[in-house]
C-alpha cells in the first residue's frame, strides 16, 4: 500500500530536485524514494560502526562522510 | 511474505516441452526449507572440482537481510514441480545502484546481488538439466523491476567466473572488466539500450 504526503520545499530545494529529476530521468517520487534508500543504506553502515569515505578522482583526497 | 507475480513457461530439457512455473516476489519459510532440503544435499554431494562457486551461499541469511530492509532489497523466486527452481536477491537503492556505463554514468539502476538456479538445472552438475531458462527469467524480473522503479531497464551485477559467458553472451551485457574493489569479480551492466534490445528479442 502506498501513502501520499505533501512536501514543502524552498525554491532552491525544488530547483535542485527538478534538476536531479531531469538528469536522472526520474519522477519526483522516484527520486525521493532513491534518496531515502541511499540515506538509509549509509546510515545503517554508520550505525554498524562502519565508515563511509568519499575519494577524489585523483585519489589525493579522502573524506569521511558523517551523517547527522 | 511471498506473492505470486505470474505464470511463466520453462523449457523442460528432458520432456522437450514447456512447463508452467510460478514467479514469486518475496520469500517464505517453505521456500527456504525447499532450498535447504533439495539444493544443499546436491551441492554437498558434488565432487570438489564440480562444486558450483555459489554452493556456499546461505539463502536464509539473504532472506533475512531482505526482510529486514524492504526499502532496498527484493527477492524473486521461481517454483515448479513443488520445488524452488531459482532465486534472486536484488538491491534497488544505495551505493551499488549507480551506473558506471558510459551510456549513462551515475544513473540509477537495479543491482543483482545474488542469482542462482537449482542444482538440477545446471549442466555442470547434471547431464540433462531439468529446466532451461531459469536464470534468464529471473534476470528479466530484475529488468522489469528496473522499469517499474523508473530506471529504464538498467541492471548491474558482479559475476562469478563461471557465469561470465552467460551474462556477456546470452544477455548481451557490457563487460566492464574486473573490479579490484569487489573480489576482482568482473562487473557487468545492462544499459538502457541493451535492455530495450533484450526485451525486443523476447524470451
Amino acid at each position: 500500500m502506498k501513502r501520499t504526503m505533501t512536501l514543502n520545499l524552498t525554491e532552491a530545494e525544488m530547483s535542485v530536485l527538478e534538476r536531479l529529476c531531469e538528469g536522472k530521468g526520474l519522477s519526483k517520487t522516484a527520486l525521493v524514494r532513491q534518496a531515502l534508500r541511499l540515506y538509509k543504506s549509509v546510515d545503517e553502515r554508520l550505525e554498524r560502526g562502519e565508515k563511509v569515505f568519499v575519494e577524489s578522482a585523483d585519489k589525493a583526497e579522502k573524506i569521511e562522510l558523517m551523517v547527522l | 511474505m511471498k506473492q505470486a507475480i505470474g505464470t511463466i513457461p520453462l523449457f523442460g530439457l528432458g520432456s522437450g516441452k514447456f512447463h508452467d512455473a510460478v514467479l514469486f516476489r518475496g520469500i517464505d519459510l517453505a521456500t527456504l526449507q525447499s532450498i535447504e532440503a533439495s539444493w544443499t544435499p546436491m551441492f554437498d554431494a558434488a565432487a570438489a572440482e564440480n562444486r558450483p562457486e555459489d554452493a556456499h551461499w546461505e539463502w536464509a541469511a539473504k532472506a533475512l537481510q531482505a526482510l529486514q530492509n524492504p526499502l532496498n532489497y527484493e527477492l524473486f523466486g521461481i517454483e515448479a514441480d513443488g520445488e524452488t527452481q531459482g532465486m534472486m536477491l536484488v538491491v534497488k537503492g544505495g551505493a551499488k545502484c549507480f551506473s558506471r556505463h558510459p551510456e549513462h554514468p551515475r544513473m540509477p539502476l537495479v543491482y543483482v546481488d545474488f542469482l542462482a538456479t537449482a542444482p538440477w538445472n545446471r549442466r555442470g552438475l547434471i547431464e540433462t538439466p531439468t529446466y532451461k531458462g531459469v536464470g534468464r527469467v529471473l534476470f528479466m524480473s530484475a529488468v522489469s523491476l528496473s522499469i517499474e522503479e523508473e530506471f529504464a531497464g538498467r541492471v548491474a551485477l558482479h559475476s562469478l567466473p563461471g557465469a561470465e559467458a552467460f551474462y556477456r553472451g546470452r544477455l548481451s551485457m557490457t563487460d566492464m572488466g574486473a573490479d579490484k574493489d569487489y573480489q576482482n569479480l568482473r562487473y557487468f551492466e545492462l544499459s538502457t539500450t541493451q535492455a530495450k534490445q533484450l526485451i525486443s528479442a523476447g524470451p
